[in-house]
């Protein structure tokens, strides 16, 4: 297992596209500091800094690029039948490529929680204090660390989505597509699925409300809206991850190449 | 079941896709340091008992063993006894030949084994470029590298000689003869039965999903008739003359003796030229694959289902 996990970190350390997106990452949250630094009035710094300057939603756009690609690439470039003749069981080849994706996804999130603090004291050190309350229940830097975790958690759960499509779909297009279209649906819906959450009440386990849990983690009140307890988000967006991930195995050990 | 000196064994194996049969109670055994040859017509199914045995996918119904070990899609164990090429090779764009063939190959190889099969397949002037720079051919030497770059003991190459050249055809046979003389077991489909004449010990031909014919290629080429075809000054008179003294002729507008354990040429210069016929050129013909091969399939019963 310990052997596939590095031939899939060789490969994905490999494309161009890896160490150009750890750069793109730093300059976009550079970028938002310094619009910061600039124009106090428009971006508030510490609300900034508790979004990780932006960081964690590109850590998002560029994970479901990742995953669709991991799974995808095989079967485009037409190597999936190399990777899948040796002695490996077909499960251990797949679950290598989650965990090097698991790995991938938290090293970006370290990169991010780690910069940020950087970006903290080069550019606002005086501006804004840590230990602050931020909204109504916690410190700025509670805040911070809450939103990357649970962005985290609810990054796992579009990823496995995304990781799913691509095995059905063998194509990194539609898996894409699909996963950041989902992304940024939720904006878009949430009020319309408040609405239907309230006229419907088991609508409140539909996997997008699992997408609230970050937000609610800052916001305890927001449990009036998804209906549901911070517990129980966190809950059921493991559950629909493993759910995905346990779909993904099965479709995928039953392929014929 | 399996004696010792076969290598792979397929037993009964059926595969559908759909409602369409592909393969129907194919059976064949392949010994260890043997060439065989799997030949057959386009969609006859040469790809899918490849992929059947490399446990790509799953079949209705049969049994195959490598060294004694079952193989199918949830049982791998025996694939690390085995390199392959199946129909196109897989290859990453954004990796270098060498990286290609680091990444597959087992675990603490050294860089002088890799090395020796890149040397072999005179891969060298290119290996350390990214393989989306590679020509056609460059792309199926990698893929036969990487097939080979473990050592493998049974070796199954799906229309190796795709995109070479001349040179590296008759280098990638003197390959391929010499790592079977150290023990290597090679199945090999091509089309180019010229190529695969000069490599084959023994033959498995299939059409529309079954085996039509499985032999050595020795027994194949005793079993098709050799000619002696004869050029004289007046060709319908020494047909006569060779009919009457009991010589089979072959139906042709040549003069085209067929050659028996007891046809000698001498006889037959006396016989022509006692009767002032002149001989002016001879030449032994005998059947190559190809021709043996078209009359096999032009006259096997198997239907389509
Ligand atoms: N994935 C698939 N789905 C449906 N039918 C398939 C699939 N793969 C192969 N076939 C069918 O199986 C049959 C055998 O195909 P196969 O690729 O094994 O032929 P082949 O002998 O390798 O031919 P060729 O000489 O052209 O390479 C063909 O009729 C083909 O249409
Ligand atoms: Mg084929």
């Amino acid at each position: 297992m310990i052997t596939l996990i590095k031939e899939e970190s060789f490969k994905l350390l490999h494309k161009r596209s890896t160490p150009a997106i750890t750069i793109i990452l730093l300059v976009l949250m550079t970028a938002f500091g310094v619009l910061a630094k600039s124009y106090p009035k428009f971006y508030s710094p510490r609300t900034l800094f508790v979004q990780s300057f932006t960081g964690d939603s590109w850590v998002v756009l560029f994970m479901i690029a990742a995953c669709s690609s991991i799974i995808a690439m095989e079967f485009q470039y037409g190597t999936i039948k190399e990777v899948l003749y040796r002695k490996y069981y077909r499960g251990q080849i797949l679950v290598s490529k989650w965990l090097t994706m698991l790995i991938y996804s938290i090293y970006l999130f370290a990169l991010v929680f780690v910069y940020s603090l950087i970006l903290k004291f080069v550019l606002f050190n005086n501006t804004f204090d840590l230990g602050r309350k931020y909204g109504a229940e916690h410190s700025v830097f509670t805040s911070f660390s809450y939103t990357l975790i649970g962005d985290f958690v609810g990054l796992w759960l579009i990823l496995s989505l995304v990781l799913l499509l691509a095995n059905i779909f063998k194509s990194s297009a539609a898996a894409i597509s699909v996963g950041i279209i989902g992304y940024f649906a939720l904006g878009v819906i949430a009020g319309l699925m408040t609405l239907a959450i309230q006229k419907w009440n088991w609508l409140k386990w539909n996997p997008l409300n699992m997408m609230n849990l970050s937000g609610q983690m800052n916001t305890p009140s927001m449990s009036k809206v998804t209906m549901l307890s911070t517990p129980e988000l966190a809950w059921g967006s493991l559950a629909y991850t493993a759910i995905f991930l346990a779909i993904s195995y099965v479709v995928f050990k039953r392929r014929s190449v | 079941m399996a004696d010792t000196d076969t290598i792979l064994q397929v037993e009964h194996l059926n595969k559908s896709f759909g409602s369409k049969k592909v393969l129907q109670d194919v059976s064949f055994t392949v010994q260890r340091g043997h060439i065989v040859g799997l030949v057959g017509p386009n969609g006859a199914g040469k790809s899918t008992i490849m992929k059947a045995i490399l446990g790509l996918f799953n079949y209705s119904s049969g049994h195959i063993s490598i060294d004694g070990e079952a193989v199918s899609p949830t049982s791998h164990k025996a694939m690390d006894k085995v390199g392959a090429l199946i129909e196109y090779p897989g290859i990453y764009p954004f990796l270098t030949g060498y990286q290609h063939l680091k990444l597959f190959s087992k675990d603490g190889t050294p860089k002088a084994q890799i090395m020796d099969i890149v040397d072999k397949m005179k891969m060298g002037g290119y290996i350390n470029r990214k393989a989306k720079t590679y020509s056609l051919g460059m792309k199926q030497k990698l893929g036969i590298a990487l097939a080979l770059v473990n050592r493998p003991d049974l070796v199954i190459l799906d229309e190796p000689m795709n995109g070479l050249d001349p040179q590296a055809n008759k280098d990638l046979r003197t390959i391929i003869l010499d790592l079977a003389k150290q023990g290597t077991t090679f199945l090999i489909s091509s089309h180019i039965l010229s190529e695969l004449e000069k490599l084959v010990d023994d033959l498995v031909v299939i059409d529309k999903g079954q085996i039509v014919y499985q032999e050595s290629m020795a027994a194949l080429e005793n079993g098709s008739a050799k000619l002696l075809i004869l050029k004289t000054s007046n060709d319908s008179k020494a047909k006569d003359i060779l009919t009457q003294n009991g010589y089979e002729l072959s139906q042709s507008d040549q003069v085209a003796v067929v050659e028996k354990a007891d046809t000698k040429m001498p006889d037959i210069i006396k016989l022509l030229s006692a009767s002032d016929i002149d001989i002016d050129d001879v030449q032994h013909v005998h059947s190559d694959l190809e021709t043996s091969l078209l009359k096999l399939l032009q006259n096997d019963k198997v239907k389509e289902s």
